[in-house]
């Protein structure tokens, strides 16, 4: 087989299980003897626990177990470099304290025989507080004056950058604006909720059945906790239904899952209620950004100022990180980019799509425009004359960059040039405002270290692992297709599993690193194969009967070979990578103020797709109004 | 969610007997809101009766060729029912927007005029203050987060909204309501059905804890079918009213001769707009005529911190829906 399948319409190979409700998700695996968790939550936002009284929930219908700070055992910290330097997920390890940091904090687990006894139970257990006020607005004075100034994201990115002489290119600026964004709270509500089902094989061995993006991550942070040897932690998941960056990192769910199991000596199981998605493991933060930015005559950005304010729980310091796309997606000589944090008592935030971009982005774009309204200038032609030839910020070149070709190919789509340009002009029939709009588009083109196996079975096919994982966006069959076509056979006689942390290396999923991280492995893996496959003084026949004549022949039960992936340093040094594109829509608000996105015009650089099905599904959306 | 007992009864006679004399227990219909209640511990009934097999569920023409809807039919059916979509649109329409095709499903027409605030405060017993969960414990809408809370009608113990869109239909249609109790049958007129909050913030309605909904009796209205329901919610689909109309109009060339008009998501009951429906009697049907109508409506309207847009909204919703209707052919 010569042709190859990267670009092709293929079906999802797990498309069946899924729609015939045989893919199974966290929560559905059944265990033995399965005990019921449910969690005892907080309703103050401040303050301290004075006392937990169970004794009328102890005697419950159907309650085993109720955990709570008085009987927990000691779990030891999570991972150093999972806590410090703005590391996502907290850094507090469950039930050591009296502290309540914000409400819905976790202050125990009630186990029973069914779900609605725990619950039933859980209503039972009353707390006392000696609540404190607690601090849930941003512009709060008590938080204001004791405000973070974040040096890094998540130890990697600057968070505080300054590059020329900002307040003397304001002053002199011919054409400038003072604008202030604000993007809400907002919240992971995948349709799968978090699940943990945790059981103890062996007093030192622990199976967990966890919807986690962060499969080798939660091993580690597990094994960490209860002083484990790592391999002596499994965790799988061969699905996740949704995270959209939620089920990764380190929340207290996991680590009360496993202490309840313990203290039962039973599998339980610990799945999130709707209402728990809310305050229970992350979200992302209120952000408040503030640009000050001028341009010259000509409309040349002369000075760009993004300052956000946003924040994070008394127990993270995790930092939504706006402004970092602000440092280098237009050309500017005299840039500031800020983060200031403040503590607010409100769940943990955490990494949500596109964390910094979604919410930085947005505003930066709309500031753009603001600015370019000043100026007189089109939108894209004010884009365009600032455009950035190289990074400034790293001052290296882009890895490839054709944006200003997705500017042109949207603009003539969407016949931008034939709109009438005067705010406030256009009406509909209705009495509604039309207004047209554009941005550009940009995410950084992540790679991480994975690595892979591949094995050649007895009856010709080739099993393919990696600890990744499958959130609904594809992997099983996207891995498949870079496998068969590395091989030369048909997408049929592979087999990849993954969600597995006994599988080999995969970080976790997130940055729309997963294709460009896990294929090199994957990919790296099957050459190998094929290498030692020829080391037997074979040729590598592309029929998978010839594959199995030949393994037979060779006298092994299977043959299995490794590859480990990583970025190329020198590459990744040497130039910026960033993804590019340009969205184009149309706004209609009516007199009752609902607005209603009639048009968008989605432009992305011409590219290969892995699977044009993909493709067509994402792009379908240009031609819906 | 607390334990109680379940059981299933047949019959409305064997109904109201099972719950007579038991004001802890409750008639469970489709459950789309009473088990959410039970599940957040807001509701708490000792004993459900299972009311889903009674032989409630008809629509039908009555002799006088208003229609009955039995307190059983679904919520869907009810919308999409030939009698109603050509005779009461407003009702369909009002149907139509609320909740989601599966709740819709399941939703009862009884249950619906008895689903409860979503007033957070309300919904979340986490809140110390709730006078109309707890009675005496205080309002935490008052000087909360009162976005979605009420602009007329209101009294300093309560400030929630009735959530219905179908409610609202049902007020502007002067619907009435048909209950059998321990002693028999009565009616109550659609007016009279649900209350303001005034002292008694905990009774939504002035149904008796014995009483079941049978009927909800549509009148015959020959102008209902011009008629309209107009919904402004944050998002498109599957949102509570911030505001929304129901509207029906009686026009002779370009006069108002009868007006139907009332309002959701502004009040503790489905608002009937008298002043509108005043108002514009015998003027031309026109945006000035509405507006000043509207304007009339709301001159009582008291805003809070968050929801003072409200009282424009309405003002804007009630003339772009009886700008609609008077539209229509």
């Amino acid at each position: 087989m010569s042709a190859t399948l990267i670009g092709q319409r293929l079906t999802r190979v797990d498309g069946r299980l899924k729609v015939m409700g045989q893919a199974t998700y966290a929560a559905e695996f059944a265990r033995p003897k399965l005990a019921y968790g449910v969690l005892v939550q907080s309703t103050i936002a401040n303050g301290r626990v004075t006392k937990i009284d169970i004794s009328t929930a102890k005697s419950a219908p159907g309650v085993i177990a109720i955990l709570t700070r008085e009987n927990a055992p000691q779990f030891k910290p999570y991972p150093d470099d999972l806590t410090k330097k703005g590391a996502p997920g907290e850094d507090r390890v469950p039930l050591q304290d009296a502290e309540i940091h914000y409400a819905g904090q976790h202050l125990g687990i009630v186990v029973a025989e069914s779900f609605e006894q725990a619950v039933h139970a859980t209503s039972l257990v009353r707390v006392t507080y000696q609540p404190q006020p607690p601090v849930v607005m941003l512009d709060d004075e008590r938080v204001q004056k004791n405000a973070i100034w974040p040096e890094r994201f998540i130890g990697r990115e600057s968070l505080q950058v300054k590059r020329g002489d900002i307040n003397a290119a304001l002053a002199t600026a011919a054409h400038k604006i003072d604008v202030v964004y604000s993007t809400p709270v907002e919240n992971h509500n995948p349709i799968e909720t978090y699940s943990t089902t945790a059981e103890w094989e062996a007093p030192d061995r622990l199976l967990i059945h966890e919807a986690t993006r962060g499969i080798k991550q939660l091993q580690r942070i597990i094994a960490n906790v209860f002083g484990l040897p790592r391999e002596n932690v499994h965790i799988i998941c061969p699905f996740i239904g949704g995270a959209f960056g939620s089920k990764g990192f380190q929340w207290s769910h996991t680590v009360l899952a496993a202490a309840a199991a313990k203290l039962v000596q039973r599998p339980v199981k610990l799945t999130f209620t709707r209402p728990q998605m809310f305050d229970s493991a992350g979200q992302r933060a209120r952000t408040e950004q503030r640009f000050s930015i001028g341009a010259d005559k000509n409309g040349k950005l002369m000075a760009l100022r993004h300052a956000t304010t946003t924040h994070c729980s008394p127990v993270s310091e995790y930092t939504e990180p706006c402004g970092n796309m602000s440092r280098m997606l237009y050309s500017c000589p005299n840039v500031e980019v800020s983060h200031r944090l403040v503590r607010l008592n409100l769940t943990t935030p955490c990494p949500m799509r596109a964390p910094g971009e979604a919410p930085g982005v947005f505003a930066l774009e709309s500031a753009l425009d603001e600015l370019a309204n000043e100026t007189g200038l089109d939108p894209v032609e004010f884009r365009l004359r600032n455009y950035a030839d190289i990074d400034e910020y790293e001052n290296r070149p882009w890895s490839s960059k054709k944006l200003r070709e997705c500017y042109e190919r949207g603009a003539k789509k969407f016949d931008w040039s034939k709109r009438t340009r005067k705010a406030g002009s256009l009406r509909g029939a209705d009495g509604s405002q039309i207004g047209f709009g554009m941005a550009t588009a940009i995410y950084p083109a992540g790679q991480q270290k994975a690595g892979a196996t591949a094995i050649l079975n007895k009856d010709g096919t080739v099993t393919v692992r990696s600890a990744t994982h499958e959130i609904g966006t594809g992997t099983y069959t996207a891995m498949s297709q870079f496998a068969a076509d590395t091989l030369g056979i048909p997408i049929e006689k592979i087999r990849f599993e993954l969600g597995d942390s006994q599988f080999p290396e995969a970080p976790n999923n997130g940055g729309s690193w997963l294709t460009s991280s896990v294929a090199p492995a994957v990919m790296g893996a099957c050459r190998e194969l094929k290498k030692k496959v020829v080391d037997l003084g074979e040729s590598w026949p592309n029929d998978p009967a010839q594959l199995a004549n030949l393994l037979a022949r060779s006298g092994q039960e299977q043959i299995q070979a490794e590859f480990i992936s990583e970025p190329n340093k020198e590459e990744r040094e040497k130039f910026s990578f960033f993804s590019y594109g340009a969205v184009f829509v149309e706004v209609h608000v009516d007199p009752l103020g609902q607005v209603r996105v009639k048009r968008v015009i989605l432009i992305l650089p011409n590219t290969t797709w892995r699977c044009t099905r993909t493709h067509r599904n994402l792009t379908s959306i240009s031609s819906t109004s | 969610m607390n334990p109680f007992s379940y059981s299933r009864v047949a019959d409305p006679g064997e109904a109201v007997h099972t719950l007579a004399g038991k004001p802890q227990g409750k008639f469970l219909g489709g459950g789309t809101n009473l088990i959410d209640l039970m599940k957040m511990g807001v509701e708490t009934p000792n004993e459900l009766v299972d009311i889903n097999r009674l032989p409630l569920t008809q629509i039908e023409e009555l002799p006088d060729k208003g229609v009955r809807i039995g307190a059983l039919a679904r919520n869907s059916d009810v919308a999409e029912h030939e009698l109603i979509k050509t005779r009461y649109p407003v009702l369909s329409l009002a149907l139509l927007s609320g909740a989601s095709p599966q709740l819709r499903n399941m939703a009862t027409v009884g249950g619906n005029l008895l689903q409860r605030t979503r007033c957070y405060y309300f919904y979340d017993p986490a809140f110390p203050a709730c006078n109309k969960r707890k009675p005496g414990s205080g309002c935490g809408a008052l000087d909360g987060y009162n976005r979605i809370h009420a602009i007329l009608g209101q009294s300093d113990q309560c400030i929630a909204t009735h959530p219905s869109d179908m409610c609202v239909a049902l007020a502007a249609l002067d619907a009435v309501v048909r209950v059998r109790g321990p002693k028999g049958e009565r009616e109550i007129s659609f007016g009279n059905f649900h209350r303001l909050p005034g002292n008694t913030p905990e009774r939504d309605t002035n149904l008796a804890p014995d009483e079941l909904i049978v009927s909800v009796d549509l009148p015959a209205i020959s102008f209902a079918a011009r008629s309209h329901y107009l919904k402004v919610r944050d998002r498109a689909s599957y949102a509570f009213a911030l505001v929304s109309v129901a509207a029906a109009l009686d026009l002779d060339s370009n006069k108002v001769k009868a007006a139907r008009v009332a309002l959701g998501g502004v009040a503790h009951k489905p608002w009937r707009a008298h002043k509108v429906e005043t108002e514009i009697n015998g003027k031309s049907a026109d945006e000035n005529t509405f507006r000043a109508a509207a304007e009339a409506e709301l001159a009582a309207a008291k805003g809070y911190k968050y929801n003072s847009f409200k009282i424009e909204l309405a003002k804007r919703a009630i003339v772009c829906a009886l700008s609609t209707v008077a539209a229509m052919a």
